[in-house]
């Protein structure tokens, strides 16, 4: 579930700096517009991801349920952060998949 | 053409949410406590042990066998419920012998206290059922009329849930937009925000909640068009059932119930019973129905096996059969109730449940908000209309939620041997309600936002501490004994004290800001353009009080 969230959080995040006035409050930077508009296009891929793994560990219907919950809560933290916190966004929409995957990764140390 | 369409849309909105608005607020708030029933009912039945750990279904079986065969020997049908991640006690239930001239007997259930074997007695209390019973049966109200009221209100939350896609112009450039701006733009952001976040969830929720009492609001369709057998068949079609299990009257030594689970174990491939009901006990055809926790949210029928219970061997099953409206009507019905959700997936239910009832909140503020700068001018002073929706306001959004506190505090107060004892604990909570709604009539309105925000404040930290004084199943012990979920109970009680403490405090310091503010204007505009960015600053920081209110809101249970 923890999986889910971060993934529709970097989902989210993704899909936010596709939109010129949010990439201006969360990145100092400029982008490439090349870059840009890849944004987009590489939201919908992670979105499918995520929605082919969370039916892959809760089966169709509890698992496109449970996407669903996953998403608001993941936009509902990116509204929140872009008002109050927005510069730590890009940093949490890398690290927070990572851990969370390490969850679910067996790893034999 | 367009904009015209929009503006009525808007008007419609508007009058409609703000009609139904406190109905399906109360709704809203005691529908997601709905999600928690089993837990609160736990908690508002401190007689019942803690948790025990790591003792196997085997032994939990054979615990309720011996428990049943003491208890309940004359009875062919029970039912074994084992600790599971909401209700951590053992639970045994069957039905009595019918009463003559009834059509069923009275149904039993007793927890069962897994280290002396013994009942546990709990105090009488309506529990987390009666509070969420009440998001669709208003309590005082009779069935008939409360299923009306709820179906009238649902509808029209079906309708604003429509009209608010529509006039909301820029759904998607504005997905993430949240603006934290003083007064009307920040409450603006704040609804469409909570509104759009979790629209998949508002309308299911709504759409299925209509489905509930589809054959109530649907009558004259199905009264006029279809005769009885054909209603029947409907019936059946949409709720099938499984064949009865007849006993043959022959008795028959049945093997023990953790014997069988050993089939269902084996089928499964894992170790996670969640209950188990036998059908014909003691007879020649006696059967046990072995049951996990669902995997599907339609329907699963690997989630059961059947065994006979005299030879031990699996019963291939047949599967009920599902016709796809069938199947579709079980599935909302499933997707409202939550019932598939593990603990993670049961918190995302709540918190969107309480979104919603923070989208409900908001747009109540909304409405006033608007009006506020209008209605301050007036030389009489506001409207009665306008005192009366921001009277509601106040006394239903942090009136209810105290009114919920009093209703555990109703639970450990009241004498144990009170005569009508869980129907008084309602009472309390209704009448706290009235009392709360009554207040801020003789208050200015934000004096009494404030005091009632500091009240529910007090009331949800200190109701730990009552739990301290009044009972053994309190936070420190629970900790000890490691029983995360009562544990989890009082440490939301205290989240939710300090989320209203919070709110309460910045509430305060926007008020206070206020009057500060307001002689510098007067200075000149030149000097208030200087002061402008200062004041941004400080609009930023009372934005938050108003967000983090509204989060409150949200955390209000």
């Amino acid at each position: 579930m923890f999986v889910l969230i971060s993934l529709c959080f970097s989902v989210m995040v993704l899909f936010c700096l596709a939109m010129k006035k949010h990439r201006e409050q969360v990145l100092t930077q400029t982008v490439p517009n090349l870059v840009v508009l890849f944004f987009r296009p590489l939201a919908w891929l992670l979105l499918l991801l995520t929605a082919y793994l969370s039916v892959e560990l809760f089966g169709w219907s509890i698992g496109l349920a449970l996407l669903f919950g996953a998403l608001t809560i993941a936009t509902l933290l990116l509204t929140l952060l872009l008002t109050y916190r927005a510069n730590i966004v890009p940093r949490l929409a890398i690290a927070l998949p990572f851990m969370a995957s390490l969850s679910i990764v067996p790893i034999n140390f | 053409m367009k904009d015209n369409f929009r503006q009525s849309m808007k008007w419609f909105h508007t009058w409609v949410g703000l009609i139904v608005g406190w109905v399906l607020f109360f709704m809203f708030l005691t529908g997601s406590l709905g999600y928690f029933y089993q837990e609160i009912t736990r908690w508002m039945e401190p007689e019942r042990p803690f948790i025990e750990h790591n003792v196997s279904n085997e032994k939990l079986l054979d615990t309720a066998q011996i428990f049943l065969s003491k208890h309940a020997k004359s009875v062919d049908e029970f039912s074994i419920y084992l600790p599971n991640v909401r209700d951590q006690n053992l639970r045994v239930a069957w039905r009595e012998p019918a009463e003559p001239g009834k059509k069923r007997g009275r149904r039993q259930s007793h927890i069962v206290d897994i280290n002396t074997g013994d009942k546990v007695e709990s105090r009488a209390t309506g529990g987390g059922r009666l509070l969420y019973r009440m998001h669709y049966r208003l309590h005082y109200l009779s069935t008939k009329v409360s299923y009306w009221i709820v179906g009238f209100c649902s509808m029209l939350m079906l309708l604003a849930v429509i009209t608010g896609v529509v006039i909301h112009k820029k759904i998607f450039t504005d997905f993430f937009t949240f603006r934290a701006k003083k007064g009307l733009l920040g409450w603006l952001d704040i609804h469409n925000v909570l509104s759009v976040i979790a629209l998949p969830f508002h309308f299911m929720i709504t759409y299925s909640g209509l489905l509930f009492f589809l054959f109530t609001y649907m009558a004259l369709s199905t009264n006029l068009q279809i005769s009885d057998d054909e209603y029947s068949e409907l019936r059946k079609e949409i709720f099938p059932r499984t064949a009865q299990i007849e006993s043959k009257n022959q008795a028959a030594d049945m093997l023990d119930i953790s014997t069988l689970y050993q089939q269902a174990k084996r089928t499964w491939k894992t170790d996670e019973l969640l209950s188990v009901k036998v059908y014909a006990a003691n007879d020649n055809n006696a059967q046990v129905r072995f049951v996990r926790h669902e995997t599907d949210i339609t329907y699963n029928p690997e989630d059961q096996v059947l065994v006979n219970a005299i030879t031990g061997e699996i019963i291939p099953q047949i599967a009920k059969k599902y016709t796809v409206s069938g199947m579709i009507h079980n599935g909302f019905f499933s997707l409202h109730e939550g019932q598939f959700a593990g603990p993670i997936a049961r918190w995302i239910y709540f918190f969107t449940g309480l979104i919603g009832t923070a989208m409900i909140a908001s747009g109540l503020i909304l409405w006033t908000t608007k009006r506020k700068p209008k209605q301050m001018k007036k030389p009489n002073g506001p409207d009665f209309g306008y005192r009366l929706v921001e009277q509601l306001n106040i006394g239903t959004i942090v009136g209810l939620p105290i009114a919920i506190a009093t209703y555990f505090y109703a639970n450990r107060l009241l004498p144990v041997d009170m005569a009508e004892r869980s129907a008084w604990e309602a009472n309390v909570m209704f009448i706290s309600w009235a009392v709360l709604l009554i207040y801020p009539i003789f208050r200015p309105a934000n004096k009494a936002w404030r005091e009632q925000l500091q009240l529910a404040a007090l009331a949800y930290m200190a109701l730990p501490l009552v739990n301290i004084l009044t009972t053994d199943k309190h936070l420190i012990n629970s900790l000890i004994k490691q029983d995360w979920g009562l544990a989890a109970f009082d440490m939301t009680f205290l989240v939710i004290g300090c989320c209203f403490a919070f709110s309460a405090y910045k509430y305060k310091a926007l008020q206070v800001n206020k009057k500060v503010r307001k002689p510098a204007i007067r200075h000149g505009s030149r000097q208030v353009t200087k002061q402008k960015n200062k004041q941004n600053e400080k609009d930023e920081r009372e934005n938050e009080g108003l967000l983090n209110l509204q989060q409150a809101n949200k955390g209000n249970s």
